[in-house]
Formats: C-alpha cells, sequence, structure tokens
C-alpha cells in the first residue's frame, strides 16, 4: 500500500532524510518512530506529496508520487502536526468542502461527512463553528478530515501531541476503530509518527524507528520485544549511540563525503 | 482545473462568515454614497453657475463631469480598500495549517489560485454593483449615454480585478497579514503616481523607460473607458496585467515546495 523507494530529502549539505525505504502491506498500522528531529515529518510530507523528495520517490496505493501526483494524493488522508482547519467555517461545512476538494462525488458528500463526524464522535458539535471548538474536539476534526474521503492510506504526524491524557486516550482508542474497519469502510493502512513509546505499544503492530534521517529499526513488535526487551530500551539503544555521534558530527551526517 | 469553484466557493463563504466582508462592503457604501453626492452637488452648482453662459452649459452632460469624477474616486477607493480584501487570501491559509491540506488534496496549484482570485473578483463585482446603482438612480432623473455609463464600470472592474491579482501575490508571499496589506498598499500607490513619475523622474518624459512607466500605469489604461472609449490595447493591458501577477502568485504558492 505504501512504498518507499530511497526517499532523501537534502536541504543544501543537511540530510534530513537519507535514503528510506520500506514496504507497508494493506491493513498494516505502523509506528513511526525517532525522536524529535529525526525526520519522521519530512518524511511524511514526502510521501503526502507537501514536499518534493531530493532523491527517491513512493508509491501510494500504487500510484507514484511523482508521475500520478493526484491519483496518489487521492488515496491519501493526512494529518498534519497541526490539524489544518479553517476556524470559520463550520465543522459539517469543513468537512462538506474537504470531501469536494478530496473528490468524493457529489452525490455521496453528505453520506461521507456523516460517516466521518460518527466515527470521530462529533455529533455533538457538528454545527459548531471549528474556532469555538476545545483542543481536543479540533484534533478529532483533523481525523475526521483525513477519512473523510475513505481513503486507503492514513499518514497521522504526532496525532496525539498536546493533548491531556484522556484526550490521548480518545484518539488511541479512535485510531484503534479506524484500522479495523466495520461494515463496507476501506480497510486502512496506517503510518502513525509519535515520539510516545506507549502510544505504539496501544496501537501499532510494527515499528520503523528512524534517527537522524536514517531508518535503524523496522521490525513486528511482537519480535522486538521479544525475550522481554522494552520498546524504550530499543529506542534508547538505537538513538543513544548516534545522540553521542552528534554531538561532533553535527545534526546530520552527509553520506560518503568529506569536504 | 476542476476545482477552481469548489476553491472560490470556500473563500468567498468565508469572507462572508467573517464581519470583513460586510465591513467592508458598508464602508465601501458609504463611502460611495459620499462621493456620489458630493459630485451631484457640485455638478448641479456648476449648472446654476453655466447659467449666463448658454454654449458653454450646452457641454455640460452627466458622464463627462459627473460619473467621470465619480468613477475616478471610487477607483481610489479601491485602491484603499482592496489590500485589506487581499491580505487574508494566501496568509491565512499559512496560519491554519490548510496549506498543508490543499497542497496534498487532489488540486492543482491554478485550482487554488485562479479559485481564490475568482473568490475576490467576484467581491469586486459586487462592490461594481454597488456604483452601477448609483449611476443608474441618474437615468431616472436624466438622461446620461448608456455605453460611457458603462464603460466606466468596466473600467472599475477591471482595475479593481487587478488590484486584487497584486494583492493576492502580496499575501502569497509573507507569512504576515500586516505585511501583506503594506506591500499592497504601496505597489498599488506608486502604480497610481507612474504618470507623474514618467514626467518628471529622472527618465525624462520622451525616453523609453518613461513610455515604460506609462504603459504600466493603471490611470492611464482606466481613463479611456472612462471616457467611453473601449480599446483592445487598454483591455489587453488589464488581461496581461493580470495574468502576469496570477503566473507568479501560482510560482510563489508552488516555491513551499521547493524551500
Amino acid at each position: 500500500m505504501i512504498e518507499s523507494k530511497g526517499l532523501t530529502k537534502r536541504y543544501g549539505d543537511l540530510v534530513a532524510v537519507a535514503d528510506i525505504d520500506f514496504s507497508i502491506a494493506r491493513g498494516e498500522v505502523v509506528g513511526f518512530l525517532g525522536p524529535n528531529g529525526a525526520g519522521k515529518t519530512t518524511t511524511m510530507r514526502m510521501l503526502t506529496g507537501f514536499l518534493p523528495p531530493t532523491d527517491g520517490t513512493a508509491l501510494i496505493a500504487g500510484h507514484d508520487i511523482f508521475s500520478d501526483p493526484i491519483a496518489a494524493r487521492r488515496a491519501i488522508g493526512y494529518l498534519p502536526e497541526t490539524p489544518p482547519l479553517y476556524p470559520e467555517m463550520r465543522v459539517e461545512s469543513f468537512l462538506a468542502y474537504v470531501a469536494k476538494i478530496k473528490d468524493v462525488p457529489r452525490a455521496e458528500r453528505g453520506a461521507a461527512v456523516d460517516r466521518a463526524i460518527a466515527r470521530t464522535a462529533l455529533t455533538d458539535v457538528r454545527r459548531q463553528v471549528i474556532g469555538t471548538l476545545s483542543k481536543g474536539f479540533r484534533q478529532r476534526v483533523g481525523l475526521a478530515q483525513a477519512i473523510v474521503h475513505n481513503p486507503p492510506v492514513l499518514i497521522l504526524d504526532e496525532p496525539t501531541a498536546g493533548l491531556d491524557p484522556l484526550q490521548i486516550r480518545e484518539i488511541r482508542a479512535l485510531i484503534a476503530e479506524l484500522t479495523a474497519p466495520s461494515q463496507g469502510d476501506t480497510q486502512q493502512t496506517v503510518i502513525l509518527s509519535t515520539h510516545i513509546l506507549a502510544e505504539v505499544d496501544a496501537i501499532c503492530r510494527r515499528v520503523i524507528l528512524i534517527n537522524q534521517g536514517r531508518k535503524v529499526v523496522d521490525a513486528p513488535l511482537s519480535e522486538l520485544t521479544t525475550g522481554g526487551r522494552t520498546l524504550d530500551q530499543i529506542f534508547t539503544e538505537h538513538t543513544a549511540r548516534d545522540a553521542a555521534f552528534s554531538m561532533e558530527g553535527g545534526i546530520a551526517s552527509k553520506p560518503g563525503s568529506a569536504p | 482545473m476542476r476545482h477552481v469553484a469548489s476553491v472560490a466557493g470556500r473563500e468567498l463563504r468565508s469572507l462572508f462568515v467573517s464581519p470583513i466582508a460586510y465591513g467592508v462592503l458598508s464602508l465601501f457604501a458609504v463611502l460611495a454614497g459620499m462621493f456620489f453626492i458630493l459630485d451631484l452637488s457640485w455638478f448641479e452648482q456648476a449648472l446654476l453657475q453655466l447659467q449666463q453662459y448658454p454654449d458653454q452649459l450646452a457641454e455640460l452632460n452627466l458622464n463627462d463631469l459627473l460619473l467621470h469624477e465619480f468613477y475616478g474616486s471610487i477607483s481610489v477607493v479601491l485602491l484603499f480598500l482592496i489590500p485589506g480584501i487581499t491580505m487574508g487570501v494566501y496568509t491565512s491559509e499559512k496560519a491554519n495549517g490548510t496549506e498543508e491540506l490543499l497542497l496534498t488534496s487532489p488540486l492543482t496549484i491554478w485550482d487554488i489560485v485562479l479559485g481564490k482570485f475568482a473568490a475576490g473578483a467576484i467581491f469586486i463585482a459586487a462592490m461594481v454593483g454597488i456604483v452601477g446603482l448609483f449611476a443608474s438612480v441618474l437615468f431616472i432623473y436624466g438622461d446620461p449615454e448608456v455605453g460611457k455609463t458603462s464603460s466606466g464600470l468596466l473600467g472599475l472592474l477591471l482595475t479593481g480585478w487587478t488590484y486584487v491579482a497584486i494583492g493576492g501575490l502580496a499575501s502569497a508571499i509573507t507569512r504576515s497579514q500586516i505585511v501583506a496589506f503594506l506591500i499592497t498598499l504601496v505597489v498599488l500607490v506608486t502604480l497610481l503616481l507612474l504618470p507623474g513619475i514618467a514626467e518628471f523622474g529622472i527618465a525624462g518624459s520622451g525616453s523609453g523607460v518613461a513610455a515604460m512607466l506609462r504603459w504600466l500605469s493603471v490611470q492611464l489604461h482606466f481613463d479611456p473607458l472612462l471616457n467611453g472609449l473601449v480599446d483592445t490595447a487598454d483591455l489587453a493591458y488589464f488581461a496581461v496585467m493580470i495574468g502576469s501577477f496570477l503566473v507568479i502568485t501560482k510560482a510563489a504558492v508552488e516555491s513551499v515546495r521547493w524551500r
């Protein structure tokens, strides 16, 4: 469903993401882990077509993000780090607009909006102006706009950042629900970025860990935690060594070159 | 280009749920009314004074004296109001994070740029409609020429659209509404002063640079329309101005991807 082939993003000499390969099958829920600044957001932005990769490409539901960007984008539901919302719009008219620009046919739009509202438990506030909603509700509207067109691929960038523990639990339950499809919804493939390890434990079955723009771990969660190792240990082990390295080598290393 | 109307529709709806649109429209109606009454009483005075000179009185007509003045004042009002209308067109998308939603949706950049321009163009058309209402009052009490009256309105419309295209670009190149407002205002005032700069500037009034400056001036292409002269060269000027600013705006919106 999602195939990343050597995705690379360079900003001048700075390598933000280096040669990331992975392949995610339909229905998988993958935790995209890494310390802050590891390149999670940049990778997700490349997958969604917001940023063009310097090198490499990706296939979303079989569509190349370069040669067939419109079809690739149609297949993606994306929740950026800050949910993209128009504060002056009402929840339902905002979702109707998103459905429209995501190419949901006119006849199906009403039903699509109703379903997204029901799945994200927004029924009570559907007529409310987004700017008046609490942060937790806004995050849910953000999720609703990501799923309104029932996309096969969901890309969620830190969906629980900045929420209180109760809201975090709600959002997690919601994501878990989204990935267990019911009556006629597409089974969604999910990439979810986070630096909260408990989140991965709670919802994901596979972990991709990146550090300093490179993939360092890619394995099923069950495999990683055999022998009683915790995710915490694995995370520290793979990021600490490089953290020490970064003290001398700068933010990111330049592959195979010296000035 | 399938989504120009979707983008334009949302843009207009957002304008009209905020008090800005109503504020601008009411302010505009009041100012237009004021100028109309001023020009009308001035015309009446001229009428009385010229009673003693029948030959000059015959020259006096509603179009050349009253409407010419009235439309001229309105064009200046537009110059000061339009920066306020356009300042948020792109800056608000950046502030809301919805830029990321638009650029990861199956839309083309032209859908976004043309949609936003169309919304502004419709808003200006509404303002010119108000001006048309004032002008139409004259048809009840006098007999102005239909041709001159409407070519003047066309001139106002094209002038307004040019200003909207310029304001849109200013809004696309900055993150701050106030900066967008100021850039637009400075550019529009400079455009207004161009004929003067061409006459007295360092270039000298006969040089090619002066001819160039004169060609760039909105005023010198608006004036023939005020006088009832619809010349393709003037229409082409507005088309070229609007078209160029839209092309640059498209590049500016796209540039987010390449930074």
